[in-house]
């Protein structure tokens, strides 16, 4: 039953992924005095990519083959560590629901978009294999500064167990700790989602999707379903750490639909910044801003050692 | 246990005593050593539980003792485990060396390394100890010089000079606690009363001296020297066992000192640092080997950071911890032995199918040695510790350790534990990018020069029989994680005797891969559901945006760091020259990465001890009445100190 009501919060989040992302889109519109495209038109772009035909490199090899698969895999992997639909009660899946599988299968699809960076031979892929490694170096050391504050605190990594520590106030906000490093870590996982002006998906190819200039067709849409994916994970992970209330409600099926739509109202949210915030290159982008992330994070880990 | 020691010993004087025919002394000396490895493999795995005991017997100066408890036992298994893949992947691997060194001396040397490392482990007194350190070390020196050529002397020097080094303090520190325990038998160590700053300095001098060996920062120097100049096989038994002897001696007698909460302190403040400044050179470095090489030093700072979390919990008495500590230490030094000797391995196939060990050079060899690649992609997808493989596995029992220990009140142990996590994370982050990026620039895209790929070809099947052995043993100890783990535990049990287990809350692996599974299925019904365009692929130039496209253009090993290497430049040296005159004419360009603790440290002390040197050779001028004279001054100097001094 456990894996039913998994399977559940899988497939519906790669069904709403796309409106999110739609809305989103019509959103940004809106802000640039344009009409925009439909609240669909992700859906109609994955289709029309299905449809199409594919061409491939002749450089590539195996890794072009398996790379949509594996980014796919590692991105619902990563969602599935999210207890939405469970809790510390489900023997097996609490043994599956820890924040270091989440953040190691995230690690995992930054690898296989690297490898697949390198195995097309294009120039731009390669380009931006690199920013990809380089943004996960910053990202990750202020997203884990966050997660020790909680980690220590409450014990322990066990996502199902923060979550009920949290839901339950034996944990929580009245920790000063926990509530400054709660902004620091929202900041890192809108980084992770590469949007402005960190990154800009649909923009020069050197960006963050120039891997994805060499896929096509079938292999692109799975690709674009596996980034919108992990988009919405790296959101949800903020949301069961530090705002788990969807998991109060008992029935699972209602809190999952909850807590799909708080993700919604972050990624679209995040046209706000993603919109009105300025364009850096990498280099430039990363130290003026992610360094105000890292004193923050570095402030609520001081806290915590202090035992305050 | 002395049948095997026997063994070891008989073939390699069988084949040094061949070495009128290297070839066929060659194929006896690595046969032979594979399978009496097999054997001991099987032999102490399946005593893990008891203890053997063994006197040399003879009419010797003296006759040491040998004793392997269950430690010693579990790390002569891995010992003669990866002795058994390394020397079956020798059987073949060393005819590349034919023309360079006698084969016959090399497979007695390989025999003879082995052996002394096994007997390492087992010794139990201080002379035989010593003695047999130092040969271990000589050993692997004389192997590295197998493969002579440019610089090897200097390589093999810088190695030697640091493990001597560490063999000083070692001798001070062994001494001293055998002139307190009043034996020279290690049985004897059990109860050594000393104060808070004896046992402090006695466990500094263990760390420079074992560390130095497991290529502790920052001893690291001659990592890359000594890997890089080695065969391949010899450098993935240096890096895949012998560090782990260092390691296992370590343990041994740091447990034998009063335990201070400061131990673990010092062990994770050096882990945290070995790990950053082991993986960043290792990411910026362009020789496959080299980076291979630096990672060592990365992850043997992993390993210190579990025994930190250990000798904080024995100080403290939080016995669950060291408990957690301890297992995870060892767990990591297990997958470290597979995949570290494993990625020597897959570089010597490497090395001998294109004859080059600049990065930037390769590219495209999958097409030539598909297996080869196959298991090198795995190999790298578990030393950067993603699941579901066994580098995963072990790191997170770390973390785990880690998170247990900043529980404690008292900020000293938060704030070192917190370091830890931080750098254990750093590391994960660089190491994705380090070994994305040796994989995809020597297998993938095309190749960039193409003299040195174009002859590639894939290596014979004896020589990736063991490599596939031992990546499945990469995929099978991530799955029975749980299963080593509860082994581990009864080892560790015997080293801190008054704790009872009760491990709690581990993640399953088994899970976790059926999760994948299932989210794997996902994509294929969805593409059925959707009917996707299921043609042929059609096969084109790779997208230039627009240009011709050319080779030149893919990004390189050096140009793929770029980014990180600016942002780091405070702590790494970079020189780098740009020439380009005219628009047509080709640009040159040049980089240089410096070892910052190489130009800041060791090169300033060696120059100075030239000097010195320098200045003390006037004394030696080879005239006979100053010789003269210099004896007539020593013995009035005695004569006046006797008198008032004594």
């Amino acid at each position: 039953m456990d894996f039913f009501y998994l399977l559940l919060q899988l497939v519906s989040a790669i069904l709403v992924a796309p409106l999110f992302d739609g809305i989103s889109r019509k959103l940004r519109a809106k802000f640039q005095s344009r009409i925009g495209p439909s609240i669909f038109q992700t859906y109609y772009d994955i289709y029309k990519l299905l449809k199409r035909g594919r061409t491939k490199s002749y450089s590539t090899s195996y890794i072009y083959q398996i790379s949509p698969y594996l980014l796919f895999v590692s991105a619902a992997v990563m969602f599935c560590a999210l207890p939405i639909t469970y809790s510390t009660d489900s023997v097996a899946l609490s043994q599956f629901s820890d924040i270091f599988v989440l953040l190691y299968f995230g690690a995992l699809f930054r690898f296989i978009f690297i490898v697949a960076g390198f195995d097309t031979a294009n120039p731009f892929a390669g380009v931006s294999a690199s920013r990809e490694g380089t943004i996960g170096f910053y990202t990750e050391e202020v997203a884990v500064i966050c997660l020790i504050v909680v980690m220590m605190g409450t014990g322990s990594s066990n996502l199902p167990f923060i979550t009920a520590l949290v839901q339950d106030g034996d944990y929580g906000y009245a920790i000063p700790s926990f509530s400054i490093a709660s902004t620091a870590f929202l900041w890192v996982m809108y980084v992770e989602t590469g949007r402005k002006p960190y990154d800009l998906a649909e923009a020069e190819q050197e960006l963050q999707e120039g891997v994805l200039g060499e896929f096509c067709g079938k292999d692109f849409a799975i690709i674009d379903i596996a980034i919108l994916l992990k988009q919405m994970t790296v959101l949800g992970f903020f949301l069961v750490i530090f705002m788990p209330w969807a998991g109060l409600v008992d029935n699972p099926i209602l809190s999952l639909i909850i807590f799909l739509a708080e993700i919604g109202f972050l990624y679209v949210m995040g046209v706000f910044i993603d919109n009105f915030g300025p364009r850096f290159t990498i280099n430039k982008g990363m130290k003026r801003t992610m360094l105000f992330a890292l004193a923050i994070s570095c402030t609520s880990l001081a806290l915590y050692i202090m035992g305050i | 246990m002395q049948t095997i020691f026997t063994l070891f010993f008989l073939t390699s004087l069988l084949s040094l005593l061949l070495y009128k025919k290297p070839i066929l002394a060659q194929k006896i000396g690595f046969g032979l050593a594979s399978l009496i490895s097999l054997y001991a493999a099987i032999f102490f795995f399946s005593n893990l539980e008891n203890t053997l005991v063994w006197r040399l017997p003879g009419n010797f100066i003296s006759s040491p003792l040998f004793r392997l408890d269950s430690l010693g036992m579990f790390f002569s298994f891995l010992v003669s485990l990866i002795a058994f893949a390394v020397s079956l992947f020798s059987f073949d691997y060393a005819m590349f060396y034919e023309k360079k060194a006698n084969l016959a001396v090399f497979a007695s040397l390989f025999n003879a390394f082995i052996l002394s490392m096994l007997l390492v482990i087992a010794s139990d007194n201080v002379f035989s100890f010593m003695l047999l350190w130092e040969i271990m070390t000589l050993i692997s020196a004389f192997l590295i010089l197998v493969n002579d050529g440019e610089g090897a002397g200097r390589n093999v020097m810088i190695y030697l000079g640091i493990a001597q080094i560490g063999a000083f303090c070692l001798m001070v520190a062994l001494l001293i606690m055998a002139s307190i325990a009043g034996g020279f038998e290690f049985s004897a160590f059990d109860e050594l009363n000393m104060g808070f700053g004896m046992s402090l300095t006695l466990f500094v001098l263990l760390l420079i001296g074992f560390g130095s060996k497991a290529g502790m920062f920052p001893f690291h120097v001659w990592l890359p020297l000594a890997y890089c100049q080695s065969p391949s096989n010899a450098s993935a038994l240096m890096s895949g066992v012998m560090i782990k002897v260092a390691l296992f001696a370590f343990i041994k007698f740091a447990l034998l000192l009063p335990q201070l909460v400061q131990f673990g302190y010092i062990l994770l403040f050096v882990g945290a640092l070995s790990c950053i400044f082991g993986i960043i050179y290792s990411l910026v470095s362009n020789d496959y080997k080299a980076s291979i090489a630096y990672s060592s030093c990365e992850n043997v700072g992993i390993i210190f950071l579990g025994l930190g979390g250990a000798f904080y919990g024995i100080g403290t008495n939080s016995p669950m911890i060291a408990l957690l500590g301890f297992i995870a230490a060892f767990f990591h030094i297990l997958n470290h032995a597979v995949f570290k000797s494993l990625l020597f391995m897959l570089s010597g196939n490497v090395f001998t199918a294109t004859k080059t060990r600049n990065m930037d050079a390769l590219g495209g060899l999958h097409k030539k040695m598909p297996i080869t690649s196959i298991i090198f992609f795995v190999t790298a997808l578990s030393i950067c510790a993603l699941p579901p493989l066994n580098g995963f596995a072990s790191e997170w029992v770390i973390y785990k350790t880690m998170v247990m220990g900043g529980i404690e009140e008292g900020a000293a142990s938060r704030f070192f534990f917190s370091l830890a996590i931080i750098a254990l994370s750093i590391t994960g982050a660089m190491a994705i990018m380090a070994f994305s990026k040796v994989y995809g620039s020597i297998f993938l895209g095309i190749a960039r020069d193409t003299k040195s790929v174009e002859e590639a070809k894939e290596v014979s099947f004896i020589q990736l029989l063991p490599l596939g052995l031992l990546a499945s043993l990469c995929v099978g100890i991530g799955i029975f994680m749980n299963n080593i783990v509860d082994m581990l535990s009864k080892i560790v049990l015997t080293l801190i005797p008054q704790t009872s287990v009760s491990a709690d809350r581990l993640i399953s692996m088994p899970i976790i891969i059926m999760v994948m599974f299932l989210c794997a299925i996902l994509p294929f019904v969805f593409l059925y559901l959707l009917k996707a365009n299921n043609k042929e692929v059609r096969v084109t130039e790779p997208w230039a945006c627009g240009f011709l496209y050319n080779k030149s253009m893919q990004i390189g090993s050096n140009s793929f760091t770029g980014d990180i290497r600016n942002a780091l430049s405070f702590i790494l040296k970079h020189e780098q020259e740009i020439k380009i005159d005219g628009y047509f004419s080709k640009a040159v360009y040049k980089h240089k990465t410096h070892d910052l603790f190489w130009d800041k440290l060791y090169a300033p002390i060696i120059h100075s001890v030239m000097v010195i040197a320098d200045k003390i050779g006037i004394f030696q001028n080879g005239r006979t009445n100053l010789y003269a004279g210099y004896i007539l001054i020593y013995l009035c100097l005695v004569l006046i100190i006797g008198y008032y001094f004594l």
